[in-house]
């Protein structure tokens, strides 16, 4: 399993002469490969790992899949086009899709449904834990501050900019607690997708307006409770290691 | 895959082929720079010279030899180590060349390092090159007595010098150290 | 002492995986032996800190697994090869093994001469820079040693580590084990009874989830001299062993 040394038949007469016996060539690569092969942190990792200081921490936050370029490309794309779509129809389509999107960002960015080394993770000094309320608090964050500049780019009224903060953190608590129970980031974010449906369509058929989920000021306490038991259930489950079940 | 091929790979980013560079060349690098510096020193001066390959490899141009593009980057790390650290380290037997004294004392070690490596283009040492090349431009004596000490005519003193030369500067020129010469 | 259990028991409802499993042990390379089902990956998963006893006491590393604070410390120095490692396809090889140095809190300064030490030490120095999706089984089960050993752990648990590879890999690797189990407690799970006998200084014998012998691998081999079915002594011994414990 020892790779081939580099020193090879140190007998050898080389040109210029054999390898001298107190010069290790395999220690010399070693230093070498050291700095070939490390991959530096980025500017965003290295602040990361300042602010939380914890570099593993850091290392896990920036390694979230639904912070990898790919997904943030495909979250801009998606408000963007509703920003369009609001502009053009009135409906806010960045409100409604905003908490929907978060859902499934926060159901994404870590668990035994989605992490193939779950087993492996969970024997590691940064704990599961950790690591969730980071990715889940980033996420969350990200999707925050896209969804408000992308509701003020489409024009819409001031509670509706921020208004679907609130949904959001609920539907991001249900999606959070249900990939956490049963294991499964799938789960979660059906969970918070369909919340989120079924929410909206109620405000609808109750009084004819799409928008009723976002804007109907007593759906508030009832939104901010399922945030704080989704995550209290999020916070519980965690709390005993449980590997790969 | 030839020497100029390795450092294309490495200046495409391919590693493997810095660790075959070194498999190669590390050996006879290490022999030259031991002469000068103590061995943990020429581990981190190999280290250093072959990051510096890594790092600088799309700068070269195929047109000379590989080795002796190596050599040079090898020798700018054992002279700004050997500056480091003071002529006091220097302990070495001397090849007095006339007298002069160098400037540089990390030039003259390395320069002698490469002379050293250089003189076995001109045979086995006690082979007819190699103590003409000893007597007539190491101890400088005249060709006359060379002639009496060796017990051959002065043309072939003459002639033999003039091939050492030859042969020497061409090494020194290459910078990489040649096979054993087969000196006559 | 580096593992004492007393009693350690798991269940998973209604099923008893590890049934009172008394165990101390210091440095050495210690084998778990045992047909598929005795306990034996349920054992070292609690020894690796995945999931919690049921019941019984664990200390690890002179310290209490079931405390956040200890548990932590003992994770900073533990090193883990679960049976099936998943991967991450985009990851190459220093980056999957650089990614579980950091979150096992290793010094940051530390980590990049480690990582090039590990991959070295496994022989994957040609394929450090190449993304894990391209590499072939016994490969990846080579990656996971790295991953293990990369923090030089006081306490090492394999499980199943030779799976996928090759005879000649299997003999460095056991070489490897000798060498590490001078410093730390290697506890190696494996249904593979040459293995154990050419690298382990103990050997235990697990069935149904307790522990049916404990000795040298010469002491397991004895067992088996008056008759057990196999090839091998050890693998005699291993058999006369279980056949006791069936009876």
């Amino acid at each position: 399993m020892n790779g081939p040394g580099l020193t090879g038949d140190r007998g050898g007469l080389a040109a210029g002469g054999p390898l001298p016996p107190d010069v290790d060539l395999d220690r010399v690569w070693l230093g070498v490969a050291t700095q070939v092969w490390r991959r530096p942190p980025g500017r965003v990792e290295r602040l990361a790992g300042r602010l939380l200081r914890s570099p593993g921490l850091a290392r896990a936050l920036v390694t979230t899949p639904s912070l990898l370029l790919g997904w943030i490309i495909a979250t801009v794309v998606m408000l963007a086009a509703g920003a369009v779509a609001t502009r053009a129809s009135g409906t806010p389509w960045v409100a409604l899709a905003a908490p929907a999107l978060a859902a499934a960002g926060i159901a994404y960015a870590y668990g035994p449904g989605m992490d193939p080394a779950w087993e492996l993770c969970c024997s590691m000094a940064v704990s599961d834990r950790m690591v969730l309320l980071v990715r889940a608090l980033a996420v969350f964050a990200f999707n925050a501050l896209l969804g408000v500049a992308a509701s003020a780019v489409s024009g819409a009224a001031a509670a509706l900019t921020f208004g679907w903060l609130i949904p959001m953190t609920a539907m991001c608590g249900l999606a959070l607690a249900t990939a956490t129970v049963t294991r499964s980031a799938n789960a979660g974010v059906a969970a918070g997708l369909g919340g989120w449906l079924i929410t909206v369509l109620a405000g609808k058929s109750a009084d004819g307006q799409t928008i009723t989920a976002i804007t109907d000021s007593a759906l508030v306490l009832p939104y901010l409770a399922i945030a704080a038991c989704g995550t209290a259930i999020a916070y519980y489950v965690t709390r005993i290691p449980r590997g790969t079940a | 895959m030839d020497d100029d091929g390795l450092i294309a790979a490495i200046a495409a980013g391919d590693d493997r082929a810095l660790r075959e560079l070194l498999s190669r060349h590390g050996p006879w690098l290490a022999a030259r720079l031991r002469r000068v510096l103590p061995p943990a020193e020429v581990e981190d001066v190999l280290q250093e010279t072959f990051l510096a390959v890594w790092r600088g490899a799309r700068g070269y141009r195929p047109a000379g030899s590989a080795g002796g593009w190596v050599w040079g980057i090898a020798r700018r790390q054992a002279a700004l180590w050997l500056r480091r650290c003071g002529p006091a380290e220097l302990a070495l037997p001397t090849v007095t060349a006339g007298g002069r004294d160098p400037e540089d004392p990390a030039e003259a070690a390395l320069r002698r390092a490469e002379l050293a490596d250089a003189e076995r283009v001109l045979g086995p040492p006690g082979g007819a090159q190699r103590e003409v090349w000893r007597l007539v431009y190491v101890e400088d004596r005249p060709v006359a007595e060379v002639a009496e000490l060796m017990g051959v005519p002065e043309g072939t003193v003459k002639s033999r010098a003039h091939r050492a030369r030859r042969l020497m500067r061409a090494a020194l020129r290459r910078g990489e150290p040649v096979r054993d010469g087969g000196g006559r | 002492m580096n593992i004492e259990t007393a009693g350690l028991a798991r269940r998973f409802g209604s099923t008893q995986a590890v049934a009172g499993v008394d165990l101390a042990t210091g440095p050495g390379v210690f084998g778990l032996l045992g047909p598929n089902g005795a306990g034996k990956t349920t054992l070292l998963r609690m020894m690796a800190t995945v999931i919690p006893p049921s019941s019984g006491s664990l200390r690890l590393l002179g310290r209490d697994p079931g405390r956040y604070g200890p548990r932590r410390e003992i994770r900073r120095r533990l090193g883990y090869l679960p049976q099936n490692l998943g991967y991450y396809p985009s990851f190459t090889v220093a980056e999957f093994i650089e990614y579980f140095a950091l979150l096992k809190e290793m010094p940051s300064a530390r980590v990049p001469g480690a990582v090039a030490a590990a991959v070295e030490q496994v022989g994957l120095g040609e394929r450090a820079r190449t993304k894990l999706r391209t590499l072939s089984g016994g490969m990846l089960r080579r990656v996971g040693i790295a991953q293990a050993i990369v923090n030089d752990p006081e306490l090492l648990l394999l499980d199943e580590p030779t799976a996928g590879l090759d005879p000649e890999q299997r003999v460095s690797f056991r070489a490897m084990l000798r060498d590490l189990g001078q410093r730390a407690t290697v506890v190696v799970s494996t249904h593979l009874v040459e293995d154990v006998g050419a690298a382990c200084t103990e050997v235990a014998l697990m069935h149904q989830g307790k522990i049916v012998f404990r000795g040298t691998p010469a002491e397991l081999t004895a067992r088996g001299v008056d008759g057990g079915a196999g090839d091998a002594p050890l693998e005699r011994g291993y058999t006369a062993v279980l056949a006791e414990a069936r009876s």
